[in-house]
């Protein structure tokens, strides 16, 4: 059975496919941003002394961790409102997105932390510096530097796993793709080229990431 | 018309469970013997066979498994196989798996020492040999945990298949959730579901790992 | 006699003749034929499509699509399949082969390039439904507020043709998505067929939805690829059929609780 490829049904649709990118990439950056960050606070508490906030956030990790994404990003956009909290599709995927990788974060920091020899820490408060100072000055770089690798790789699979937000109606790259061969019926062509799409995207972001760590943590392997 | 007690609903939702386990379980096997293949192919001494399953590993690891699954679901017939959404959810999840496991266990093989090696070649050992009977063995107990844990993430990911139309669990659920609307009880029960499938996984390979290590010293 | 005589070349003749005709049947054997052979219609439906095809308690189908699937299969002699597919992917699985026959197809000039309809067997307008609460009374109303459709489908195109650009717009891959999305009042309108509403408005009456206006009256067809005569004949026979018979006003009855419409 011949089957006639027809990709250039798709060049009207540039505008739609560079949305959708950016829109995949809009949301990438943000819930790197933000996850990261509830990393860092999460993997310092993990860290810490008191035992019940330790054990929290142990929870909050394996709950993330062990159900699937897309499972927890319709409990956000069509369980919560039956309690009261009405996302919209960008914010439930943006929050869903962010939630999923600080879990991941949190996990890969705290071990980037128990790398930083204790000795460093004590150094730094030896000569006087608080707390707070001694972790975001001396313990925190060294640990990002120490797992760095692990977090692009983390960031990279929130992008690819952000294809699943078209479920919710959120008009990604993925959704595009959906949008686009419902109405042209060529489903394969389509899917095809925004799997390539993905795939510049994974490695561009990929290799300007690493490139941007090893200007950041000059002098050590990234 | 359709009165759905909560009893109906957890039934339901678990009558869907042994979809996923299975799904799970294939891509698991198939990816198993396929990324063994891939991993022996990919350790020999030729530089193209090398390059090309690392073609293989970078592909998967940096498309989304959504597009994995529409390419198979749609392209697959162009080549004249008719696809259900299971066999599509199977033998997607299947390549996805032989790719990320060739890319762990080639990973652990990398990780041998290379002393072994050369003790190993000191011995008189032919390549074949240096394999099978020192470096293979160890890194396949490097390999166990991470295997573990990615066995985890492929059930996780069999919740994709229901894009498609494959009744595993997560469609149950989308489905139940229309017929009784009490999407809130549904996820969280699914959540719990899947969270019950997968934990114990987890634990095993973080138990597993700090085993392996202590066994080292 | 010569090598070629009259009558050798007319023997000649007349069995090329006959075998170009043999070879014209050996040629087209037809999905009719396949299906029959095979001893099974696959046929796709709509897994949450009340009250045409949605799940029971033990989560198989049951709705008015069920049962003419069930009188088509009967009326040909095999047993039916049925396979959930969404708005968007149904076409191309029947172009791929993958399935014989889609059912709840709206005709349109667009599809008509790409499958063959059969005669039009079931009742369907496609309706804005809301809240009692919230005032809409025209295309125009839609301004500024969110919409669920079902993408791919009719009520998607013509949604998008009349809709203002301020309508956001939410497209899911099927009609479970767009009832979530609607009960959780993530959207505030959705697009679906009046039966659909109605059923919607059956499980949560506290809601109150209601059918604001009438986007479309387009008629359900059966769809099946192009160039099969034959079994788009046979299929326009047996609903013939069931219109004369009384078997289609039956199943109107019991799913639509409307007698079957005079214009179909």
């Amino acid at each position: 059975m011949g089957y006639e490829f027809d990709f250039g049904a798709l060049a009207q649709y540039l505008g739609l496919f560079l949305e959708g990118a950016a829109v995949t990439l809009g949301l990438t950056v943000v819930s790197s941003f933000f996850g990261i960050g509830l990393g860092i606070w999460g993997a310092a508490v993990a860290c810490g002394k008191r035992d019940w906030a330790r054990k929290l956030i142990a929870a909050y990790v394996e709950l993330i961790r062990n159900t699937p994404f897309i499972v927890q990003m319709f409990f956000l956009f069509f369980a919560l409102p039956s309690l009261g909290y009405r996302f919209s599709a960008l914010q439930a995927a943006a929050l869903a997105m962010t939630l999923n990788l600080a879990a991941y974060a949190i996990e890969i920091l705290r071990a980037g932390m128990q790398a930083v020899p204790a000795g460093q820490s004590e150094a730094g408060r030896g000569m006087g510096m608080r707390p707070l100072l001694v972790f975001g000055l001396i313990v925190l770089p060294q640990a990002l530097a120490n797992v760095y690798p692990a977090l692009v790789g983390q960031i990279t699979i929130t992008m690819l796993e952000s294809a699943v937000v078209s479920q919710i109606a959120v008009v990604d790259l993925t959704h595009v793709a959906d949008f686009i061969q419902s109405r042209n019926f060529r489903s394969f062509e389509t899917y095809l080229v925004v799997t390539l799409i993905y795939l510049v995207l994974a490695v561009l972001m990929r290799r300007m990431l690493v490139l941007g760590g090893s200007k950041l943590f000059l002098g050590r392997d990234p | 018309m359709n009165d759905f007690t909560n009893w109906d609903i957890l039934r339901n939702l678990l009558l869907a469970v042994p979809w996923t386990v299975l799904l799970s379980a294939i891509a698991f096997a198939g990816g198993g013997i396929v990324g063994l293949i891939l991993l022996v192919i990919g350790i020999g001494r030729r530089k193209w066979a090398r390059r090309a399953v690392d073609l293989y590993v970078e592909l998967f690891q940096s498309t989304p498994l959504l597009m994995q699954l529409f390419l198979v679901y749609f392209g697959l017939p162009m080549l004249g196989v008719d696809v259900s959404a299971w066999l599509a959810a199977s033998v997607c999840l299947t390549a996805y798996s032989s790719a990320f496991l060739t890319g762990i266990w080639r990973g652990c093989v990398d990780a041998v020492p290379k002393g072994q090696w050369d003790g190993s070649a000191s011995l008189g050992l032919s390549y074949l040999a240096q394999l099978r009977l020192v470096i293979l063995p160890q890194a396949a107990r490097m390999a166990i945990p991470p295997t573990v844990g990615f066995l985890v993430q492929l059930v996780k990911s069999t919740a994709l298949a229901s894009i498609v139309g494959y009744h595993e669990l997560t469609k149950t659920a989308q489905i139940l959730t229309n017929a009784t609307f009490q999407p809130f009880i549904i996820f969280g029960l699914v959540a719990l579901i899947y969270f019950v499938l997968c934990y114990p996984l987890t634990k095993l390979s973080r138990v597993l790992e700090v085993k392996l290590a202590r066994s080292d010293r | 006699m010569r090598l070629l005589s009259t009558r050798r070349l007319a023997l000649l003749a007349g069995m090329a003749f006959a075998m170009s005709v043999q070879g014209i049947g050996f040629v087209q054997a037809d999905e009719l034929d396949d299906i029959v052979k095979a001893g099974v219609l696959k046929v796709g439906i709509f897994e949450d499509f009340p009250p045409f095809s949605s799940a029971g308690t033990d989560l198989k189908s049951q709705g008015y699509d069920i049962d003419v699937i069930n009188a088509l299969a009967k009326g040909l002699g095999v047993t039916a399949e049925v396979t959930g597919i969404t708005g968007q992917n149904r076409i191309p699985s029947l172009t791929a082969h993958k399935l014989n026959l889609l059912v709840s197809v709206g005709v349109s000039d667009e599809r008509k390039k790409v499958v063959a309809f059969t005669a039009p067997y079931a009742p369907y307008s496609i309706d804005v439904v809301g809240p009692k609460a919230l005032s809409v009374t025209g295309p125009a109303d839609l301004a500024g507020k969110t919409v669920a459709v079902n993408r791919g489908t009719l009520e998607d195109t013509s949604l998008t043709e009349v809709a203002p650009a301020s309508t956001d717009i939410q497209r899911y891959s099927d009609y479970n998505g767009v009832i979530s999305a609607f009960l959780s009042g993530q959207a505030q309108l959705m697009v679906v067929g009046n039966d659909v509403g109605a059923s919607v408005l059956a499980k949560q009456p506290a809601l109150e939805p209601e059918s604001k206006f009438q986007l479309l009256n387009s008629p359900s067809a059966l769809a099946i690829n192009q160039g099969e005569e034959r079994l788009l004949a046979k299929i326009d026979e047996i609903l013939s059929t069931m219109k004369t018979d009384g078997t289609l006003d039956a199943i109107s009855r019991k799913w639509l609780f409307i007698p079957l419409p005079a214009e179909l």
